[in-house]
């Protein structure tokens, strides 16, 4: 279970708090509107921001105090989820700590429509290409908490319910525990078990 | 302790070790009198005209070429043009005045025409030797910098403003004031204070062309001061006042957020308002005339090389000197890079923290080595070793030293924008997807390698062309070939001298291209893998 206990952070002078517990395998989406502290969430939970106090807790361990590369957390963030000199496959096959899983890979990428693009540079691709890697890569990894900044906003409608429906079935799969970020209220009915709304 | 801190200590100490040289030597302390010297200010005074009239002019002249390059793109070998507008920048600075001798020197090609026309026009003849061939040497090593700087700046306007401008109907002027003169105006006074600074602490070209006490530098006097007369404490005086000058200005520009004259060109922005006949004219005759002055000081060792007839030698002197100057700058540019990329580790890391100050402070020390006279440098530590080491013998070793800490700066400030972008770019996710040291390195190295490899072949240029610290260290037996060709041009043999510049103009230009064309040709070393072959990054992270 993902506990996050009175977290809080002032960010800009603007007072941040968070609270909510998250079950091992559940899918929640995070809404709110813009500035209200949705990707600083994502942020304080992955390890790139330090609350001034409060607790994040995965299965009853602290986690706020690790540094990013011990956090079992995977993360796509809104831009810069590519490394632009390498190719694709490059891209996706980093991040796991024994073999890359290049069937898994080869199978998303085929079922997500990308899997011609493994060879090219991430500079060659469109957004929504580019986007669709990302997520591959992200669910792929054995982290068990995956964190996800509007993973699907740069897809037209039939390929977003695709990644939509892809990522669920992923998440379901591999037992993840999902926090997603996203304007679209399609995205919770497709993605999420439940979604929280910040104010 | 990460081993990337030793590169700290070592550079300062070298710093400190030599102004404990002069301070220490025979207790003997500032001559305060030379202050109330008119010696003293007439020094200082020229130092500072030549100076600011170098950097005026090289700007001024700059300024032109690199508008008639931004606003005409397809202009033929334009980027031919910007790389030899570098290669005239680190040129070894004796090729320079070989060539300008050679073309304008007493019996310079050009010099019959001169003549009649300062007879003409100023009752007077024509002299290279003085203020005008300091300024003009200046001028043609400074004037290519200031090309690329203005140019790269021009390169920052974006396509919508000219668009904009050109819906607007606004006119040259509006256009210049509203869109240009903002660009130019942010590096404009950078430029000119950075070429300032490189002008005041010119020794080769004012040690050449000076030709006499009344066009000396303060670092031509100070090595004067110390080969000649042996008075320290002059010595010390007019190092601190040379220190205090460039070092202020130095901290300037470095507050003023520092210039991007090595960036990549960019071919980002091509949208450019349409010109009139006459002014593309008017800019194909700039352009024209610019190749030409760039080019004629080379082009002038070319008939001394044809008509040479070296002796033997001759020959093997310049041959054993050029391997000597090959080796000696192959060990210092590698020195330089393991060094650079080992003092940018904590620079990167107070960019990462947003730790503006720790981030200047940092960059102050590792590029402090551009404001410490060479000079004064090889002065200070040559009389701090000369009771403690054979110097005869091992005195080799220390312009290898010195040459390596004269040469980080430069290396220092070519690799931290690349770095700094990958930091920018990709350290978040790099952090994110847990990866081993070894793969992060794996990941870098292509996105540097260009850059790194670059900065190499200009460091290896620049170090290959010192003279300063060689007058000091250096031992006849290991004479390299800017020391030969300072010792054929002083003794008035143009020939040889011509002849050993363009080996040396030679081996520079190589390196530079062959280092550029190594890394345009050269992939990447992470293969493309084709779907189903076992991946590469097997144990990639820490987990």
């Amino acid at each position: 279970m993902l506990n996050i206990e009175n977290l809080q952070l002032t960010l800009d002078g603007w007072p941040l708090r968070y609270q909510m517990q998250i079950d091992t395998g559940e899918i929640v989406a995070i809404q709110g509107i813009s500035g209200v502290g949705k990707t600083t969430l994502l942020n304080l939970i992955g390890g790139y921001l330090m609350a001034d106090s409060g607790t994040v807790k995965w299965n009853q361990h602290p986690i706020n105090s690790l540094p990013i590369e011990k956090r079992p957390v995977s993360m796509l963030f809104q831009d810069h989820n590519l490394f632009e000199h390498i190719s694709v496959l490059d891209n996706l096959c980093l991040g796991f700590s024994a073999a890359a899983p290049v069937d898994a890979i080869m199978d998303a990428a085929r079922h997500l429509g990308v899997d011609e693009q493994l060879a090219k540079k991430p500079a060659t691709l469109s957004g929504g290409q580019r986007q669709r890697i990302a997520l591959i890569r992200t669910l792929l990894r054995p982290e068990p908490i995956v964190l996800l900044d509007e993973p699907f906003a740069e897809l037209d409608p039939s390929t977003r319910e695709k990644a939509a429906l892809w990522t669920r079935a992923q998440a379901k799969l591999a037992g993840k525990t999902v926090l997603l970020v996203t304007h679209q209220d399609e995205d919770v009915e497709r993605v999420a078990d439940r979604k929280i709304i910040l104010s | 302790m990460r081993l990337h801190w030793l590169a700290y200590p070592l550079i300062l100490s070298l710093t400190s070790l030599s102004f404990y040289g002069l301070i220490s030597f025979g207790d003997e302390g500032f001559d305060t009198a030379l202050l109330q010297d008119s010696y003293f200010y007439s020094i200082l005074g020229f130092t500072l005209k030549q100076a600011l009239l170098s950097a005026l002019l090289s700007v001024g002249i700059a300024i032109p070429i690199a508008r008639t390059l931004y606003f005409f793109p397809d202009l033929p070998a334009k980027k031919l043009f910007l790389t030899f507008c570098l290669l005239c920048f680190v040129t070894p600075t004796l090729i320079v005045i070989t060539g300008l001798v050679a073309l304008l020197g007493r019996s310079g090609f050009m010099t019959p025409w001169l003549d009649s026309f300062f007879n003409t026009f100023m009752d007077n003849s024509w002299n290279l030797y003085g203020l005008s061939g300091i300024l003009i040497a200046h001028i043609f090593m400074n004037m290519p910098l200031a090309v690329r700087i203005i140019y790269l700046q021009l390169q920052t306007i974006p396509d919508n403003s000219w668009k904009l401008a050109s819906q607007l109907k606004l006119n040259q002027g509006q256009r210049f004031r509203l869109i240009e003169w903002p660009v130019l105006r942010s590096s404009g006074l950078l430029l000119l204070c950075f070429i300032f600074v490189l002008c005041f602490n010119s020794f080769a070209v004012v040690l050449a062309l000076g030709g006499g006490p009344q066009s000396t530098t303060l670092e031509v006097a100070i090595y004067q001061a110390l080969k000649y007369d042996f008075n320290i404490p002059e010595a010390l005086t007019l190092a601190w006042t040379q220190l205090l000058v460039a070092g202020g200005l130095y901290w300037l520009i470095t507050r003023a957020g520092g210039l991007s004259w090595q960036s990549v060109e960019s071919n980002q922005y091509l949208w450019r308002p349409k010109h009139n006949p006459a002014s593309t004219r008017r800019a194909m005759i700039i352009y024209a005339l610019s190749w030409c002055v760039l080019l004629l000081p080379y082009l002038s060792l070319l008939p001394g090389l044809f008509n040479s007839e070296l002796s033997g030698k001759d020959l093997r002197a310049i041959g054993h000197s050029a391997l000597i100057s090959v080796a000696l700058a192959v060990i210092a540019a590698l020195l330089a890079m393991a060094a650079a990329f080992a003092l940018l580790q904590p620079i990167r890391q107070a960019a990462l923290g947003a730790q503006v100050k720790r981030m200047w402070l940092y960059e102050s020390m590792a590029t402090h080595a551009l404001v410490a006279p060479a000079m004064v440098l090889s002065v200070g530590l040559f009389v701090y070793l000369l009771p403690r080491i054979d110097l005869e013998r091992w005195g080799i070793i220390f312009v290898v030293i010195l040459n390596t800490a004269l040469v980080i700066p430069f290396a220092v400030q070519k690799l931290k924008p690349r770095l700094l972008q990958f930091d920018q770019q990709y350290n978040r996710l790099a952090r994110s997807l847990k990866l081993t040291r070894a793969t992060r390195w794996q990941i870098e190295w292509p996105f540097i390698q260009e850059i790194y490899l670059a900065t190499l072949g200009l460091v290896l240029v620049l170090a290959m062309g010192d003279v300063a610290i060689f007058s000091i260290f250096g031992s006849p037996e290991w004479t390299t070939l800017p020391w030969l060709i300072y010792g054929y041009a002083s003794s008035y043999r143009i020939t040889e001298a011509s002849t050993a510049s363009f080996i040396l103009l030679a081996l520079c230009a190589s390196f530079l291209f062959l280092l550029e064309k190594y890394t345009v040709s050269r992939p990447t070393p992470i293969k493309n893998k084709t779907p189903g072959r076992q991946p590469q990054y097997e144990g990639n992270t820490h987990a």
